[in-house]
């Protein structure tokens, strides 16, 4: 089968202003991402993969080069064509979840999907993440793992062709962080969603299609898995 | 509901004591709004509905003496539409009570339909043309105990006249009784008016076919200027004395300026409530965009717009607005309809006519909205600036540096260490102290105002009866008299000194500026009189030319060597025109001064005066009772007590004043402490972790609010007397001048109150910081 170009990355760089200090977070990415594919950007911490990570979403702009969704340059975007990119498009997960904590867990997810035109059931999604009966639920009142996937429920819902999760177990232990990693390949298999996370964790490679590894800012390697390894089989 | 609502609403709920103290500002300063423009305009229309209902007239002039046939010539002046004669004379009542004077003016009624001021009957029947009946002024009743079917006895020429009371009335005339300008407070027990026959009245004053008042309406208000110029032509050969516009008649006059005092107040105080709870939630709401921000980046990443993020914001300034407006229009209107009944007893209105306006409780929302938008706006406008992919990085720590006090190292040396952390935090968030300390000094400033209004008083009654005027006694005759009766007088009672007294009202003019007032004739060397120049500076009375007091000077626009003219009323005088030689201050009525000679050689007649003022440690009212031609006998000390009894009244709303100004330091000091709480609680449970204990925590806050409140408080000093200035300037009439001397012990009795209410606020907060989870507040990125 021939796979469709979802979104295309050409020559892109970006340096921000921290305090006195000039960073040079990202030199002339180049890459393409493909509908339906799992993507893992691998590098330590400062290598550059968040700043990738909030470009691609539309939360960033870079300093040079342009990014493209379906042969549309979002580079040339202003501040209410992203939102709506953002919107329509994206749907993120933080590794600190960031949920709003003095909503529920539904609506948390229900905030998300009020603005979109195209979202899922929400309760449907609330049982495919396994939170069917925390639905009302705070986020004080949930463990990690449960707020993590609540989460990825508030990302899912809005029903985006991308899915862009930070470090989305870098706030769990082990086991839980294998379940959430199985809950994205499902909703990657099963929804056809292109989902990308980065992390610093190696083994989370091996169950990805395809693995962008980073360092410094600059892509150092790209590596297409034939055989991706299922998430349940994955240790660190 | 959608979801940022609902997120808005708990976030309301978990910050009630905040949401309480703001919404109670607002419904404070809306309420005060409300309650005293409807009032203001109830009272408004009821006086005017009384004068339309009783026939109140536009013109009213005293005369020596005009004989009936002479009304229709004024009737004939182009402008005037109705001429009613009457007689009215001021004669003393007979009492049980020796020692005690009292006064009553007797005023004819005409026997026909359609009278100009007429009564308002309350109880009884009207006089219906029989001699020796009248009908009483409601006030004077109540006060002296009169009802129908009484017997008051007055002295008449020397004579005791038996009258049978058949009727109590309200007058328009007098809603506000006060015998002249110079009673300054009503004392219906001390002064009353009675309503008799015309005949009755005029065989008993010898006015047969005659009258001393006119009382005039006319066709157009326009042409009032015009009217009254051509009356006085016309009246002159009857020796016109004044000529009063309804406007400037007393007791209008007094009820126009409570009604003007009124709106005023609802004009300026909800102001300065509105933008204190602006201030505060614009204080509010920037430390929840600070804190939100992670939140504010998710909701940018899930697809929110800037509007909609904004919106939620403003949203919150709006609820606590709205939600205090509400309230402050139903209190308000509770409020106006007691205010009202207040009025209406206080001013014996016999009427009330009051609705709701509904248009005041619209323009209170629109304003609050107004206020709270724009704080809203102003605070949640960082929410702009806000990428969401920074939002999601650590901040950028702030760019740190030392701050001034270090660098004068003998200081710095001597501050302790936990000191140095206080000095430090202030000067890290100026912005906040700027308003922190904003809001105290104007906590301070409220605070001083009552308790200044309250000394005012006193210091304006201290200052004229006691600083201005020396005298013990001040007597005057009901005649004018030869200097001879000075000796009279002196042979009743023990007299340290005397000084014989000239006084006559006078109209005085400079171009189109014209003011009736009393020129009281005093000796050069006058003991009783202290002259003073606005610097405070003692001076003479001049052999010519004449004293005007600082009021009367900026009615007239006249200053020192202008020339001004004094239009005589006395029949066979001329008018003058003489020098101000000297602008005086004088804190109640108006008057002008002059040499008692220069008064009698070019004003009145030589060798006549019109009372005496008397040093005397002697019972002067009770010996002189019985001359026959002394009509007054004002003891100063009495009417200084009366005043300072009045004043005890006034007390209460010093009190409520200070309250408010409580609530409002309350509500800012408590405010921004939990802000500082809820910002610093990663600093604080650092500090925790170090070893520090809650209670040195609860310290170093204690201590920075202390800092700040001291600095407020000196900041406050000019600005409580930039408003007790403000407030003197508000309240000053032709009648009173509140002098702004402000002691030392003002502004410390404020200093007090405003610390304790930092304190009260301070305590408040106690609960947040012992509260406070450090382990938590460590974990989370977001406090």
């Amino acid at each position: 089968m021939e796979k469709k170009i979802l979104m295309g990355v050409q020559n892109v760089s970006k340096t921000y202003q921290m305090g006195e200090v000039k960073v040079h977070a990202l030199k002339d990415a180049s890459f393409e991402l493909y509908e339906g594919e799992f993507v893992v950007i691998l590098g330590p911490s400062g290598s550059g993969k968040s700043t990738l990570l909030n470009i691609l979403g539309g939360m960033d702009s870079p300093s040079e080069g342009r990014v493209f969704i379906h042969e549309e340059e979002i580079t040339d975007y202003n501040d209410k064509q992203l939102t709506v990119y953002r919107r329509d498009h994206v749907g993120f997960v933080f590794q600190f979840y960031n949920l709003m904590a003095n909503l529920t867990a539904k609506e948390n997810v229900e905030l998300a999907t009020e603005i979109c035109k195209n979202a899922l059931n929400i309760d449907e999604i609330m049982d495919d993440v396994g939170l069917g009966d925390r639905k009302d639920h705070f986020p004080s009142q949930m463990s990690g793992g449960e707020q993590q996937r609540v989460a990825i429920a508030r990302a899912v819902a809005k029903n985006p062709v991308l899915l862009l999760c930070d470090e989305p177990t870098g706030a769990l232990d082990f086991q839980t962080g294998i379940m959430i990693l199985s809950l994205l390949h499902k909703i990657n298999r099963q929804f056809n969603k292109t989902v990308v996370i980065i992390t610093h964790n190696t083994p989370i490679g091996e169950m990805a299609d395809r693995v962008i590894k980073m360092r410094s800012g600059k892509i150092v390697e790209m590596k297409e898995n034939v055989n991706p390894m299922p998430p349940e089989r994955i240790e660190w | 509901m959608r979801k940022l609502d609902i997120r808005l609403l708990r976030l309301l709920r978990n910050s009630k004591g905040q949401f309480i103290s703001i919404a109670m500002v607002v419904t404070l300063g809306l309420c005060m709004y409300v309650s005293f423009s409807m009032t203001a305009m109830n009272l408004k229309n009821t006086v005017d509905y009384y004068y339309e209902l009783t026939n109140f007239g536009d013109i009213f002039a005293q005369v020596v003496k005009i004989p009936e046939s002479a009304l229709d010539k004024v009737k004939e002046i182009d402008g005037i539409e109705v001429v009613q004669g009457r007689v009215s004379f001021d004669v003393p009542l007979k009492v049980e009570d020796d020692k005690e004077k009292v006064r009553v003016r007797i005023v004819s009624l005409p026997d026909q339909e359609k009278r100009i001021n007429d009564l308002y009957m309350l109880e009884g029947k009207i006089l219906e043309g029989q001699p020796k009946k009248v009908v009483v002024l409601e006030q004077f009743a109540k006060a002296r105990n009169i009802t129908v079917g009484d017997k008051i006895a007055a002295y008449i020429n020397g004579r005791v006249v038996q009258l049978d009371v058949s009727g109590i009335v309200a007058s328009s005339e007098y809603v506000y009784l006060m015998e002249n300008e110079q009673a300054l407070l009503p004392a219906p027990e001390k002064f009353g008016v009675v309503f008799v026959s015309e005949e009755f009245a005029q065989m008993t004053f010898g006015y047969q076919d005659s009258y001393n008042e006119l009382l005039i309406q006319i066709k157009d208000q326009e042409k009032m200027d015009e009217v009254v110029k051509k009356l006085e032509e016309r009246l002159d050969r009857y020796g016109v004395k004044r000529i009063i516009e309804g406007k400037d008649q007393l007791s209008n006059r007094m009820l126009t300026e409570e009604v003007k005092q009124l709106d005023n107040m609802s004009k300026t105080i909800p102001l300065l409530f509105l933008s204190v709870a602006a201030i505060i939630i614009y204080i509010m709401l920037t430390r929840i965009v600070k804190n939100d921000r992670i939140y504010i980046g998710v909701l940018k990443a899930i697809g929110y717009g800037n509007y909609e993020i904004l919106s939620h914001y403003v949203k919150f300034s709006l609820v606590i607005g709205i939600t205090g407006a509400m309230i402050g229009n139903g209190v308000g209107i509770m409020l106006s309809g007691l205010l009202a009944q207040v009025y209406v007893m206080y001013y014996n209105l016999p009427l009330l006519r009051s609705q709701i306006y509904y248009g005041y409780m619209v323009n209170a929302i629109l304003l609050t909205c107004i206020f709270c938008i724009f704080a809203g706006l102003m605070g949640a406008r960082p929410v702009l600036g806000i990428m969401p992919a920074d939002s999601m990085r650590p901040e950028a720590p702030k760019t740190g540096g030392r701050i001034l006090l270090e660098r004068i190292p003998w200081f710095w040396k001597h501050v302790s260490f936990s000191w140095k952390m206080v000095i430090r935090n202030i000067a890290r968030s100026k912005k906040r102290f700027v308003f922190l300390v904003l809001g105290i000094a104007l906590t301070y400033g409220i605070t001083v105002v009552p308790i200044f209004q309250g000394g005012a008083m006193v210091n304006m009654f201290t200052l004229h009866y006691g600083e201005f005027q020396k005298m013990d006694y001040s007597i005057d005759f009901n005649k004018p008299m030869n200097r001879k009766a000075m000796i009279e007088v002196k042979q009743l009672a023990d007299i340290r000194y005397i000084e014989p007294k000239l006084e006559y009202p006078f109209e005085l003019r400079t171009g189109w500026r014209k003011k009736v007032v009393s020129i009281v004739g005093v000796p050069r060397d006058t003991q009783f009189y202290d002259f003073t120049n606005k610097n405070q500076g003692s001076i003479r009375l001049p052999e010519k030319g004449i004293f005007l007091t600082a009021g009367l000077a900026k009615v007239l626009n006249v200053q020192e060597g202008d020339l001004i003219t004094i239009k005589n009323f006395i029949p066979g005088k001329d008018d003058v025109k003489v020098e101000v030689k000297g602008i005086v201050e004088q804190y109640i009525g108006v008057n002008a001064y002059m040499n008692i000679v220069e008064m009698e050689n070019t004003l009145t007649e030589k060798g006549m005066i019109t009372g005496v003022n008397i040093r005397s440690k002697d019972r002067v009212q009770e010996k002189v009772k019985d001359i026959k031609h002394v009509a007054v006998v004002q003891s100063v000390d009495d009417m200084k007590n009366s005043f300072l009894q009045f004043l005890d009244a006034a007390k209460y709303s010093t009190g409520v004043m200070m309250i408010f100004g409580g609530i409002l330091g309350f509500a800012i000091v408590y405010n921004s402490t939990i802000i500082s709480i809820a910002e610093r609680s990663m600093e604080f449970s650092s500090l925790r972790v170090l070893g520090f204990e809650k209670k040195n925590i609860y310290q170093m806050i204690t201590k920075e609010n202390m800092l700040m409140t001291v600095v407020a408080i000196i900041l406050g000093i000019p600005i409580g007397y930039g408003m007790c200035n403000g407030i003197a300037q508000a309240f000053n009439t032709d009648i009173f001048s509140i002098p702004v001397f402000l002691t030392p012990d003002v502004f410390i009795t404020a200093a007090i109150a405003t610390i304790g209410f930092v304190f009260i606020a301070q305590l408040a907060t106690w609960k947040k910081i012992y509260g406070l989870n450090f382990i938590e507040a460590l974990k989370n990125r977001v406090s």
